[in-house]
This record gives structure tokens, sequence and C-alpha cells, in this order.
């Protein structure tokens, strides 16, 4: 029911009684190492640390995540470096999202305003969703009226997820949202994961479903909806739009089957992002068949040793 | 407390009340996540712990993680507000990280609730080690337990709990010895031979009251180790947070399962080593509401599930001795 584990062991290397260099004998070597072809040649597969001197800044322009210190750039996070033409940048590791036009995102509201509703999307300010910008009840092309902007809590009350689309950028960086498509809207019958936004490769799709009855949406900024399967012919019509079905708050009834089916997908997710391994549609498939035939339970999955046999099965299949 | 949707709450509510019940993440209702800890944590406290309950295995994030720390001060009775035998402060501040969307203001607030709790519950006179007092009337320790919370990622009072009483067993009280001036009996051979400082070299008797009452100040003797265990130290409490979703209850709840969760019931229980199980403490968090004949049946069961924390974290604690005397061996060994 309940068991006590160890933190792992940090090496103390104060107090390891002896070294193979004397610390600047074993700069000096890494130096050499840090020849400036190798580290472009090497391209996304070298993580930097923090306060790396990456070449000098004669020759490169710093990009972001990066600074000039001494006539040298220098990374300012840990991460991959990128460069285009004589332009260097770091890509950190963890970070927030970034947003892109165009760019699916799951989001939860977190204030509701004149004509418009804050959206938390795991990026460095929260998002705007204007009320022109989602599908009012009673057809796609009707005009918002005053009631609407009285009645906005709703569509979309505090706490509530919704999926979106990024439309625009403000002049202060904070993107603005879009629900103006049948597959956009609020979210149901499921539940949020969310994992570091690097993890989320940008996919032909970002609406899964998969077989095990279970529907997956990635969004680009970390947050992943897991939920029950809806079918394609109660989602589309342009004549089954009705407030009711788009703006519910109410689940369907879910059986108990789905229900573990989505539990599992979701361990398998926050196992696959603990092992910082990216998310894509085949990947989660054959993760999802994996532990089906390993008749464990679903919570043997947060086990370490489970986790590390399912990464190393699946990394390996692809 | 994280916002969720009405459809997200009313999905756990749902997964929780079916037969049979399931929560997000497959456990069953009374299974704990993974909780890990280690002792002596912080070298210049007199005892310190670390816990964090549902530990993201490969990465240091994730999980509730607590810190705590018991530093012992040394109090004059009269006039800085010392007590005879000693006495006990705990503070439980919150680092802004673990709760990003909250206000400064909610986070003092969260901070003094966590705060009276752990206090109340631990600085009851029932519960008062006999060993924190240095001189009779003048001297006394002043225990401060520190609690620092890392992250919040659910069942935070039982993670308080279990660091507290880590680094309560943990806490190492060091020896004293009483000193007092004596004027020196030799008459004229010594000039000056007023009041010069004599160390107390005989052990004090109970029932010799003349030298504690001479004994004006203390030393500490150099001794090979850092001093000696908390009296008491096995009645430190464990707390159980019971989540309830009438009519079912279930143990270490997520962010999310207890944004969804009205009512919580806090219960601290102690087992002395030879006796039943005492209730220390008990609150009722939310605002959901519970009967009385409910109340006592969840007690009943409460201490249970307490009985099961307190005897495998006395197992674990246990162990970390043990592998904290070999590594101060080793290092023994390697500096030698």
């Amino acid at each position: 029911m309940i068991s006590f584990t160890s933190f792992p062991i940090q090496p103390d290397d104060i107090h390891n009684g002896w070294r193979a260099h004397h610390p600047d004998i074993a700069e000096d070597t890494l130096m050499d190492l840090d020849d400036e072809q190798e580290l472009f040649e090497a391209g996304g597969s070298k993580l930097t640390y923090p306060g790396e001197s990456l070449t000098s800044s004669q020759s490169y322009m710093r990009g972001h995540g990066t600074y000039v210190d001494n006539e040298e750039v220098i990374a300012s996070v840990a991460g991959t470096v990128e460069r285009v033409n004589k332009l260097v940048t770091v890509r950190a590791i963890r970070t927030r999202y970034n947003p892109e036009v165009g760019d699916l995102v799951v989001g939860r509201i977190t204030e509701v305003q004149p004509r418009r509703w804050k959206v938390d999307a795991n990026s460095r300010q929260d998002a705007v969703l204007m009320l022109s910008s989602v599908n009012l009840p009673g057809g796609v092309q009707r005009r918002k009226l005053e009631s609407d902007e009285l009645q906005m809590r709703t569509f979309f009350e505090e706490g509530d997820l919704l999926v979106a689309e990024v439309q625009a950028f403000f002049s202060d960086g904070a993107m603005s949202l879009h629900t103006r498509s049948l597959k956009y809207g609020k979210l149901r019958n499921g539940q949020l994961v969310s994992i570091p936004p690097i993890l989320v490769r940008r996919l032909k799709s970002h609406f899964i479903a998969l077989p095990c009855g279970v529907d997956l949406i990635l969004g680009l900024n970390g947050y992943i909806w897991v939920s029950k399967h809806v079918k394609e012919s109660d989602q589309e019509g342009e004549e089954g739009f009705d407030t009711e079905a788009v703006y519910s708050n109410q689940n369907d009834e879910i059986d108990e089957s789905t229900r573990l089916a989505i539990s599992r997908v979701t361990n398998i997710i926050r196992v696959l992002a603990s092992r910082f391994v990216p998310l894509s549609d085949t990947l989660l498939l054959e993760a999802y068949e994996w532990t089906v035939d390993q008749e464990g339970g679903v919570k043997d999955l947060l086990q370490e040793d489970v986790g590390d046999a399912l990464v190393a099965t699946v990394t390996a299949r692809l | 407390m994280q916002s969720l949707s009405k459809a997200e709450k009313s999905y756990i509510q749902v997964g929780l009340l079916s037969s049979p019940p399931s929560r997000s993440d497959g456990r069953s209702l009374l299974d704990y996540r993974s909780v890990a800890l280690e002792t002596g944590v912080a070298p210049l406290a007199n005892g310190s712990a670390r816990v964090n309950i549902g530990r993201n295995a490969n990465q240091a994030g994730g999980g509730t993680e607590v810190v705590a720390a018991s530093k012992l001060e040394v109090e004059s009775i009269d006039d800085d507000g010392g007590v005879e035998g000693g006495r006990i402060v705990c503070t439980v501040s919150c680092s802004p990280s673990a709760y990003p969307h909250l206000s400064s203001g909610a986070l003092d607030d969260i901070q003094q609730d966590m705060t009276t709790i752990l206090h109340q519950t631990l600085a009851h006179p029932s519960l008062h080690p006999n060993n924190l007092s240095i001189l009779p009337r003048k001297k006394s320790w002043l225990l401060n337990l520190d609690v620092l919370v890392l992250a919040d990622a659910g069942n935070v009072y039982d993670a308080l709990f279990i660091a507290a009483r880590a680094a309560l067993w943990d806490t190492k009280v060091p020896r004293t010895r009483s000193v007092e001036y004596k004027a020196r009996k030799t008459t004229g051979t010594k000039p000056g031979g007023t009041g010069d400082m004599d160390v107390d070299e005989e052990t004090p008797s109970g029932f010799d009251t003349r030298q504690i009452q001479n004994a004006t100040d203390f030393e500490l003797p150099d001794y090979w180790d850092e001093g000696e265990v908390l009296d008491g130290r096995e009645k430190w409490p464990v707390c159980v947070t019971l989540n309830l979703v009438p009519p079912v209850h279930y143990l270490d709840a997520t962010g999310q399962e207890e944004a969804a969760t009205p009512l919580r019931l806090l219960l601290m229980f102690t087992f002395p080593p030879n006796g039943p199980a005492d209730v220390q403490a008990m609150r009722m968090l939310g605002p959901g509401e519970l009967k009385i004949t409910q109340l006592k049946d969840l007690i009943v069961t409460g201490e249970k599930y307490a009985h099961d924390l307190y005897h495998s974290l006395n197992v674990k604690l246990k162990e970390e001795d043990v592998r904290r005397n070999q590594k101060a061996r080793d290092r023994f060994e390697q500096h030698r």
C-alpha cells in the first residue's frame, strides 16, 4: 500500500579521494574537444551547459539562448546548438512554450474579461481568446451580439479546458487564439496530462484516435488531452452545432474499460516524458500494445523497472 | 489548489464512485504513490529530512517535495521567553514555485494554515521531549523545526508530517555539562584567589540540590558524536489524509484529485511503544459536510492506515540510520 524508497545517490566528488587530473588540466583537455567544427557538425546531438563557450563572437552572431562575453559566444541555457548561416542559437531543453501561428494548443481559461478570455497555454504570457474568434451557437456565420457579451460564461468559464489554434500575435508577444472550427472548442470526457513542450513534435494531425477507444489531442504547448473516443459522425455536421453539444460541461457515460484505457495511455505518456522520449502516434500505439501484452495493471507502469522496460522496447522497435 | 473544469471534476468523481473504483493513474483507493525519504540532508541542522511523494523516476521534478530541518538554540528562561524544560516552535514556509498561480497574500495564508496545524500538533505538551532542558530555571533548548514545501503535487499534509517526524527522529541534542563559580578555599598563599572559573567534574546527583542551584552556566564537552537523540522520538505523530467523496474515501490524492474532492479529513495519530494509538489531532478541510457517526467510523479506519504508514516509516528511518552510519565509516576510512 505504502512503500518508501530512497533518493538516487548523488555522486559527491568532493569527498572522492582522488581525481585523474588537476581540475585545470581536465578543463584544458575539454577545450581541445571544443573545436568549432566539431561543435556544429554534431548538430542537434550535443547539449550545451549554461556558461559553455560556443564560438568566437567575431565570426558568429549571437542568437537566442546565448550571450557575448570577452568576445566569445556563450550559451546561457542547457540545450541544443542550432546555426543558420552566421547566427548561433541554443534551443533550451526545458522552457515555456514558444508559440507559432497555426499551432494547435490545449489551454485552460484563467480569466473572463470584456469580450475576451485569458487562457493559460503554458506560454510566458496568458493567451487571449477573443469573443469574435469563437463559434457562437446558432450558425457558424452569425455575428456576435451584445447579449453574447453578457453571457460569456455560458461559453467558457474559469477552469474550462479548450483546444484552439494560434491565430496571431499581439504587439507584446502574447498569442491570440481562435476556435473557429468544429474540431476546436471545449474539452470533456477525459483528463489532462502535461509534459515538456519540446517532447511534442509537429505532426500531420494532432488529433489522434487510438484503436483502444481513446482520443488524444497533442497540444504543441505540452498539454495533452486524453479522452473517450467520439465517433466522426457525432462530431461533424453543421446542423448538429448547438450550444448544448459544444459548450456542454456534462460528460458522456464512460465505461470501465475506456476509463482503464485512458488511465493507461496517460501513464504511458508520463513514463515516456519522464525518460525524455518525444511522442508520436506510432510510438504511443506500440507502447500501448506492449503494456497490454505484459498483462500488468495500469499502476504497474509507474514502477521504475516496468517503465524502463517499456521505453527500451518501444524505442528499439522504431 | 489548481482550478479544474466542471467536466474534469465530474470525470474524477464518477471514476471514484464507480465500481470497481478507478483513479486517473490507475491506483486503487488506498494506494500511495511511492515515497522517497532521506535524512541528514542539511549538514548544519541538528536533524533534517527530505521527502518526496510521487517522484518522477528519472527526473528530479514531479511529486510533492518537502524538506524539514530542526535547529536547537539556547534560551535564557527569564528574559528571552524561554520556558522551563524547553519548547518547540514549528514553522512551515512554501516556496512560491510550489504554488505559481497564487498571489503572495494567498501564499502567506497557506503557510499560516500549515504552520498552525503542524505547530499545534507537535508542540502539544503530551509529546514534549524530556531532554530539552540545560540548567533548571536558567537555560533551556529552543527547538526550531522549519519545514519548507518545495513543490505541491497533492497530499502535502501527509508529506509535512512524514518530513517533520523524520527530522525530529534524526535530531541530536548536544550533551552539556554544568559549570559553576566557586570561591577558592585557599588562604593567603596565592594572591587574588577570589573567583576563578572551575569546571564541575563531579557527576551531579539528583538528590544533591545544592550543586544544581550553584550551576550558573554550561559548556559543551568535546564528544565523538553529535549528542543524544531527542527523548520520546517514537511518539512523534503521523498524519493520514482521508479524501472524502461520500460514500467512499481515498488516500494520497494528486493535485487534480484534491481539487475535485469536497472534503478532506486530516487525522494525526501517535503510537506509544506500549499502549493503544492516540488521536493527536484532527482537522477537516473543504466545504463538505460530515455526520458525527461517519466521523467515528473514519477515525477507526484511519487508525489502520496510519498504523501501516507508521510502521513502514519506522523501517525506513532505521534503514536511513544504518545507511548514514555506514557512510560516515566509509568517509572515515578514506580520510585516515
